[in-house]
């Protein structure tokens, strides 16, 4: 079981206090009709899957309840850092 | 005599007898015997059967790598464990031990046949044999595999232990409590460090325990280390798992060496986080690889020493000792000096250490160098050996009652390779050593390769002057994999370690390859002729030793397996009949059975008290969350398909949420309680999802809105009342609310008091009937309950269940999501365009509804069923057909979501997902099932009152 | 105030007693889930005081995320809901019940089912976290005493385990 550091709460917590919750830094276009089928297609369902570093979203749901950002090495499992939402991709 | 107790030494307390039996065979031993050292004293050396050909088979080792003598322990009732190493089961009084793997007996066993069919079972045998056609395998092959190979029996009965479990932290957590290990906690417990010693024995001092020298050091030390509060010893505790940031999986024997086990726990599940890890585990003897190295009497050197100095056992009268390694000529001496008789000392070596010499000299010990042992006779018990030099010249048979071996020492680097740490390869120690650590851990002792065993050897097999092709020379015990099984997987392409282990099933079984993987590498590493190093290594996992289901699941048993989550109403419904079902991890009601009625008529009755009078229906697992702030209804508004903004407060809407892909999520109806407050109802399967859905988007995507959530649950009861006498039944208990239809519509939504207790109060209705959901807060929940109940005594009140809502919903054809949807149904699809806004620019999925895949035809759409005969009640799930006639496989158009029978309507209704559904209405399709094709119409989903006439009672 | 005699409670009323450690069911209490960006505005609109660091408590008052507070008080009590301000007031009283436990060996108790290092949470803090499955809010109000707020319908089953792990006490 891993250890997660929570940028919101300060904190590095087991990992069954937080949710996984995707690929990072995938805004929501703001104008979801002005997109072509192909450009909404990518939004909703391309992903980099990449082997080493991700930059993923988790949720301390059963703690502070905050999204937050992540680089994790898909291949060890090891937390680069941890970062708030909205904070530029690291 | 062979193996015996000798007269004096060990450290069982010879004292205090203990009564046990094997195979039904009564025996004696002492407190502080393992059941294996106690049958060797009673001169039994025949404990086990192997897997594959039944050979006879005895202790090999003296710890936890014994791949041999598995046996299963009866402790009565549900408690039976089988394949427990005999080296692990510690004596009690009253242990009842059998033998596995075996039949009759023992002695004689049929399956020993396999023996002399070796040649039919060679590596690969089970790749090659059982492959085809299909059918034998499922009816010959794998009944007649488990039948003659396999284990011990599982147990069938009900385990009627209890387990514990715990979190536990420490700063530094040791593995192994021998010399190198106990140093560590001396050292660590100097600081103010939280420092945990675990050792998978009885007895904590590992190798020391078996060297009687350093008996008063380790005496001293564990005293030592008890009277420090910030040290914790764990006995009887085995660390099976190693796993991300230094969380090591540990189970601890509480009750399994006791007569008695009482009311205790028998294991406990100990989940460390540790700061340091420190592994001092020790190593383990090689096997030597020869013809007969698995007859009763062969068994580890350093077994054998074990065995004299902890148990005070000699394991023959005569042995021999078979080295490449200096290791064995001192456990040899150690016998010789207890009076053991010793009838030869050979070595593979032309020369070994001077001192060694010297001292086998001294004690008149017979030496021949330069030789190996080529061949054992005795079948259940050793008798002599054949020996011969390297290259075959002069052989000779040498008598004695037990064959020991030193191969060299391997490192246990289990839990450092779960750890992910890196292996080097040690050319001094044939074997494998933590190089790269991978978390913050070190090892210690012989584990980390810093223990002084002297020097030896690295071989693969021993020479033969036969022909290696003819011999069984075992390298696996428990599999029976022998050196030709490895040279042969060779021979058929094998070139990489991870194919070898798979195709001979080396280091498969339940010791985990402990006695056999180096071996096997050597082996490979000869036939490939290529450098161990290139060939790789197989990979350690949890356990580092079998554990049983009951410790891995803790408290997580029975009661406490997973919640059950049961609303404030639950003890009414159980007071009066109710038959439950789970919903999500909620308890609910299905049906209120009178006396002689089945789940038809119940709910049958039910649906009828509810549309001639009125229901009472518990919906207090609906979720429900509060959403409040100034952005309120521009939050709903972007998050559901219609338009929210203007909503008023009092009112009420149906909500309909998607995914962004376009597909049904979740739905429900909720009420605008003021400009800023809303409080919305979910499904109740869906309410953490849909909170968690409602969370992201409103933390990540619209961060800007002032707007905030709270799962309101478990906050309120809810009561539904719904019939067209709902409203009479609560008006006398209402306070503060006119419930008339003109100033409480349809779709409203009041704040007052009921039975004096404060209520939201809706007038909703998923019936169709004139119906109101009474929220109140959930201690008072079954209270209101009650009144409403007493209250609506006189108008016939019918408490109905899940099944009957069911049933009053799919008559209006109100959907359930999950059930009429499957994570692939539009709006759209669903027929429920009326509640997407047309005009809002944007929403959670209104792109996606403009998808390709989405807007194409041929999409399954919901319709209605009526079967020909209105009798029959279709199977939900059930595909539909256009054409019965057509041959298998059919084309399938659809299938059945929902099916019942409605008493309201005297008739059978269903739903169904059809494609085209839409352009099919009247229709005729087939439903083909087993034994017969039903035919049906399509129709409209909506059965009853189509006009809505009922809403207002 | 409502008559005590028309509330249930999901767990029975009396404490289960172990070696150094009681669980106890606790008193009905009035509980606020209150969200703001601003805990100045918040503190104000309410009349607490409203503490700032997550984990941190203040009177009835505990701090569960950077926009997120628990209020606890006596039952009967009322505060503002703040109509109409950039702020959200949830009475949330009913939604969960407490369990008190009390003891030197409390803290092996909670232990035995949350994997956050006890020994590390300070008196006075409060947080919300987890027990094997269930979802709690803890408050360490003493050294030997700890609060646990558990959603009504999982609370048999945290009671359950909690007792379960007390009876295994050594």
């Amino acid at each position: 079981m891993i250890l997660i550091h929570c940028p919101y709460c300060e904190q590095t917590l087991p990992e069954l206090e937080f949710a996984y919750a995707g690929e990072a830094h995938i805004a929501r276009p703001a104008d979801p009709s002005a997109l072509s089928d192909e450009e909404w297609e990518k939004y909703l369902f391309i992903r980099a899957n990449p082997r080493g570093r991700h930059n993923e979203r988790w949720r301390h749901v059963h703690g502070c309840g905050r999204f937050f950002n992540a680089v994790r090495d898909t291949a060890t499992d090891n937390f680069e850092l941890t970062y708030k939402a909205g904070e530029p991709r690291k | 005599m062979s193996a015996h107790r000798i007269a004096n030494g060990g450290r069982v307390d010879r004292a205090a007898t203990v009564n046990f039996t094997f195979d039904g065979k009564a025996y004696r031993g002492h407190v502080g015997d393992s059941l294996a050292s106690a049958l060797l004293a009673n001169g039994v050396v025949l404990m086990g059967r192997s897997f594959k050909y039944h050979r006879p088979r005895g202790l090999l080792g003296a710890g936890a790598e014994e791949p041999n003598a598995l046996v299963s322990v009866d402790r009565g009732a549900g408690r039976f464990t089988p394949n427990l190493r005999a080296t692990a089961v510690e004596l009690y009084e009253g242990l009842n031990a059998r033998s596995q793997n075996r039949w009759p007996s023992l002695q004689t066993d049929f399956g020993a046949i396999n023996d002399r069919l070796g040649m039919f079972f060679p590596a690969g045998f089970y790749n090659k044999t059982f492959m085809w056609p299909r059918s034998f395998w499922e009816k010959l092959y794998e009944p007649a595999i488990r039948g003659m190979a396999g284990l011990g029996d599982a147990p069938a009965d009900a385990d009627p232990d209890v387990y514990d479990a715990t979190y536990a932290h420490c700063d530094v957590l040791i593995v192994g409590a021998g010399p190198a290990g106990i140093d560590a906690a001396l050292a660590a417990s100097a600081s103010k460090k939280k420092v945990f010693l675990l050792d998978e024995q009885d007895e904590l001092g590992g190798g020391a325990l078996a060297d009687p020298l350093l008996w008063p050091w380790l005496a001293e030390s564990l005293k030592d280390l008890a009277k420090l509060p910030n040290v914790t010893l764990l006995p009887r505790t085995t660390a099976f798992g190693y796993y991300h940031d230094n969380f090591i999986g540990a189970v601890e024997r509480l009750t399994e060496h006791l007569p008695d086990p009482g009311h205790s726990a028998r294991e406990k599940l100990w989940r460390i986080r540790a700061g340091e890890v420190v592994l001092a585990q020790g190593a383990i003897e090689r096997p030597l690889v020869f013809e007969g190295n698995d007859v009763p009497g062969v068994m580890l050197a350093s077994a054998a020493r074990t065995y004299l100095h902890r148990f005070g056992v000699a394991v023959g009268s005569n042995v021999a000792l078979m080295a490449v390694h200096d290791s064995g000529w001192r456990d040899v001496f150690a016998l010789a000096r207890a009076g053991v008789g010793v009838a030869a000392i050979i070595d593979l070596r032309e020369t070994v250490d001077r001192a060694l010499m010297d001292e086998a000299r001294e004690l008149g010990l017979r030496v021949i160098l330069g030789s190996a042992v080529f061949g054992v006779s005795g079948r259940h018990a050793v008798k002599g050996i054949a020996v011969a030099r390297a290259d075959g010249a002069l052989q000779q048979k040498i008598a004695c009652d037990a064959l020991l071996m030193a191969g060299g020492w391997t490192p246990s680097v289990h839990l450092w390779s779960h750890s992910l740490g890196k292996l080097d390869w040690s050319e001094e120690w044939g074997a494998y050593l933590p190089g790269t650590p991978n978390e913050n851990v070190r090892c210690v002792g012989a584990c980390g390769g810093k223990w002084g065993f002297g020097k030896g050897l690295n071989i693969g097999a021993l020479p033969t002057p036969r022909d290696p092709a003819k011999i069984k020379a075992f390298v696996d015990f428990q599999n029976d994999v022998t050196a030709k099984d490895i040279a042969l997987a060779v021979r058929e392409g094998m070139k990489s370690v991870e194919h070898i282990k798979r195709y001979t099933t080396n280091g498969m079984a339940t010791d985990q390859g402990k006695t056999s993987n180096l071996n096997a590498l050597q082996l490979a590493s000869s036939a490939l002729d290529r450098p161990v190093q290139a060939i790789g290594l197989t990979t350690f996992r949890p356990p580092y030793t079998p554990q049983t289901f009951g410790a891995l699941a803790g408290h997580a048993k029975d009661a406490l397996f997973q919640p059950t989550r049961k609303s404030p109403i639950d003890p009414w419904a159980d007071a009066h009949g109710a038959v439950f079902e789970l919903v999500a991890q909620w308890r609910r009601a299905r049906y209120f059975p009178k006396t002689g009625e089945d789940m038809h008529a119940a709910v049958a009755r039910e649906c009828l008290a509810v549309r001639e009078n009125v229901g009472i229906f518990d919906a207090s697992t609906l979720g429900k969350i509060e959403v409040v702030g100034p952005d309120a209804a521009e939050f709903l508004n972007r998050m559901y398909t219609n338009p929210w903004k203007q909503l008023e407060p009092g009112r009420c809407r149906y909500g309909l949420l998607l995914r962004e892909d376009g597909f049904i999520t979740d739905d429900g109806v909720s009420a605008r309680m003021a400009p800023d407050r809303f409080h919305l109802t979910t499904t109740t399967g869906g309410a953490a999802r849909v909170l968690n859905m409602m969370e992201d988007y409103l933390q990540t995507e619209w961060p800007d809105l002032n707007v905030w959530l709270t799962s309101t649950t478990e906050q309120w009861a809810v009561i539904a009342l719904q019939g067209p006498k709902a409203r009479d039944v609560i008006a006398p208990l209402v306070e503060g609310i006119d419930l008339s239809s003109e100033a409480f519509p349809h779709m409203a939504v009041r704040e007052g008091s009921i039975c004096g207790m404060p209520t939201r109060l809706f007038r909703v209705s998923f019936t169709g009937e004139l119906g109101f959901e009474i929220n109140v807060p959930a201690a008072y929940g079954k209270h209101v309950w009650e009144q409403v109940w007493a209250a609506g005594q006189a108008h016939g009140i019918t408490p109905y269940g899940t099944e009957a809502m069911h049933v009053l919903r799919a008559e209006k054809g109100f959907i359930i999501v999950g059930q009429d949807t499957d994570g692939t149904v539009t709006p759209y699809d669903a027929g429920l365009d009326w509640a997407v806004g047309k005009k809002k620019p944007d929403f959670v999925g209104k792109r996606s509804l403009a998808r390709p895949d989405i807007v194409a035809s041929g999409r399954k759409q919901l319709v209605g069923l009526f079967t020909d005969d209105l009798g029959e009640v279709l199977v939900e799930g059930a595909q539909i057909v256009a054409d019965p006639n057509q041959p298998v496989p059919m084309t399938m158009i659809g299938h059945v979501t929902s099916s019942y029978w409605s008493a309201t309507l005297g008739r059978s209704i269903a739903m169904a997902l059809v494609q085209g559904g839409f352009d099919l209405l009247g229709q005729k399709l087939y439903v083909p099932m087993a034994g017969a094709t039903i035919g049906v119409t399509v129709v409209r989903p909506m059965f009853y009152d189509p006009e809505g006439s009922r809403l207002n009672g | 105030m409502v008559d005590l005699a028309t509330r249930t409670a999901p767990v029975p009323a009396e404490p289960a007693e172990f070696p150094g450690v009681s669980i106890a069911l606790g008193v009905p209490l009035a509980r606020w889930s209150l969200r703001a960006r601003d805990a100045k505005a918040l503190a104000k609109a309410v009349g607490h005081k409203v503490p700032t660091k997550i984990g941190g408590t203040e009177g009835g008052m505990a701090c569960l995320g950077p926009d997120e507070w628990l209020l606890r008080l006596p039952e009967g009590a009322t505060i503002s809901m703040g109509e109409g301000l950039p702020l959200s007031v949830v009475d949330i009283s009913e939604r969960a019940i407490t369990l008190v436990l009390e003891g030197p060996r409390a803290i092996d108790v909670l232990q035995s089912g949350a994997p956050r290092d006890l020994s590390k949470f300070a008196v006075g803090e409060a947080r919300r976290t987890i027990y094997e499955t269930v979802e709690m809010v803890l408050i360490r109000e003493g050294e030997e005493r700890w609060a646990v707020d558990v959603w009504r319908s999982f609370a048999p089953y945290l009671r359950e385990a909690l007792v379960t792990a007390a009876s295994h006490l050594r």
